[in-house]
């Protein structure tokens, strides 16, 4: 019985590990905190996973659980430090039409949201995501009115720190 | 915003280049252990529930007032089983409250429960802790009113306020010492394991003001 439960969960995880990577991404800077931000994550659904009921996608359900390691229980500090270097060892797949001054410019990006606090990401995850405001809003436990300007405030301050 | 929607595409363009972990790997993870606040907490909580429990319940003055005051036995006896009644009352709350710590719940509900929980043992430290005080406090006033062995300073006390005065400040001092401590290593543990978390809370409220 449970060894049908960790096959499955074992397989589903599988399946979904890039969203725990992206989360890792964005919270951690450095081959050794991501794998351990991975981990800790990785324990808290296999832990929440026996309440996992079908009727939501696996995908859905790990975000939220996902999230809520990364600035929740994670003990260790996820916010990188200002100067953390946009991690160039990562193995980014580059397109044929390689642009200097748009690579150059999402480095830049990517350094402005290193800057940002844990909720500020969380925020920013979602919003690459795709996810729209009632998810985030109720991922995060706050009104989707204030997600709506928390996110255009988010977008003020990515703004000032890349034209200071 | 032009900037983060770029951001977005690339972001999407290198959604699956993280080096992939296999099974065995999942495997393993899942059966090492966890190293989550909410872990810390627990036993921290348990640690703590077990020291004031047992300090709070030390037979200090049992038997020489009873053998000696048995008029202030009765009293004595009722505030033990009172004690009783607290650690009962605290440990269905403490467990209660753990238990409700879901990680699947919204990020700002999380942050509620796990703080909860904590302030339970809190308010349980803090019971203990003036129950402590509280008991030396009485225990000093009935020696010095009771206790042949000090009939000297006693007399002294009743002829010179200064000596009473000094006595009573002493007293003050060492109640005020212990609080101080106790808030110290509060303000430690707390920075130890509940500092991201705080600051996060506040974070998440500052949205929702």
């Amino acid at each position: 019985m449970s060894d049908h439960l960790e096959q499955d969960f074992v397989k589903q995880l599988r399946e979904n590990q890039n969203i725990i990577h992206k989360i890792c991404r964005l919270y951690t800077s450095g081959e050794d905190a991501h794998k351990d931000l991975f981990q800790e994550i990785t324990i808290q659904l296999w832990k929440a996973y026996p309440k996992f009921r079908g009727d939501a996608k696996f995908s859905t359900w790990a975000y939220r659980v996902a999230l809520n390691t990364a600035i929740t229980l994670y003990r260790k500090s996820t916010r990188s430090v200002a100067t953390t270097e946009y991690d160039s060892s990562r193995h980014f797949i580059r397109q044929e039409d390689y642009n200097y001054e748009e690579e150059e410019q999402i480095k830049l990006m990517y350094q402005a949201v290193y800057q940002l606090n844990d909720i500020e990401k969380a925020l920013v995850f979602m919003y690459l995501e795709d996810k729209d405001y009632a998810e985030i809003s109720e991922t995060l436990g706050i009104s989707e009115v204030n997600a709506r300007v928390k996110m255009n405030r988010i977008k003020t301050k990515l703004k000032k720190i890349l034209n200071p | 915003m032009d900037e983060l929607d770029l951001l977005k595409k690339d972001w999407k363009r290198n959604e699956n280049s993280f080096n992939q972990v296999t099974d065995k790997e999942i495997y393993a993870m899942i059966h090492k252990k966890s190293s989550s606040i909410v872990k810390w907490i627990l036993i921290i909580s348990v640690l703590e529930a077990i020291l004031w429990t047992v300090l709070g319940t030390l037979p200090v003055a049992d038997d020489y007032l009873e053998k000696s005051h048995p008029e202030y036995a009765l009293p004595f006896e009722c505030f033990t089983y009172f004690n009783y009644a607290v650690i009962l009352v605290f440990i269905y709350l403490f467990y209660r409250n753990y238990v409700r710590i879901s990680t699947t719940a919204s990020t700002r509900q999380l942050m509620d429960d796990i703080i909860r929980t904590r302030k339970t043992v809190n308010y349980y430290v803090w019971y203990n802790l003036a129950m402590i005080m509280l008991s030396f406090v009485f225990g000093l006033v009935l020696a010095f009113l009771t206790k042949p062995e000090i009939d000297q300073l006693r007399q002294k006390a009743n002829e010179d306020g200064a000596t009473l005065a000094v006595l009573i400040f002493l007293m003050i001092l060492f109640v005020a010492i212990v609080g101080c401590l106790s808030w110290l290593f509060y303000r430690l543990v707390y920075g130890i394991f509940l500092r991201k978390l705080l600051s996060n809370y506040k974070e998440l409220k500052k949205i929702d003001l």
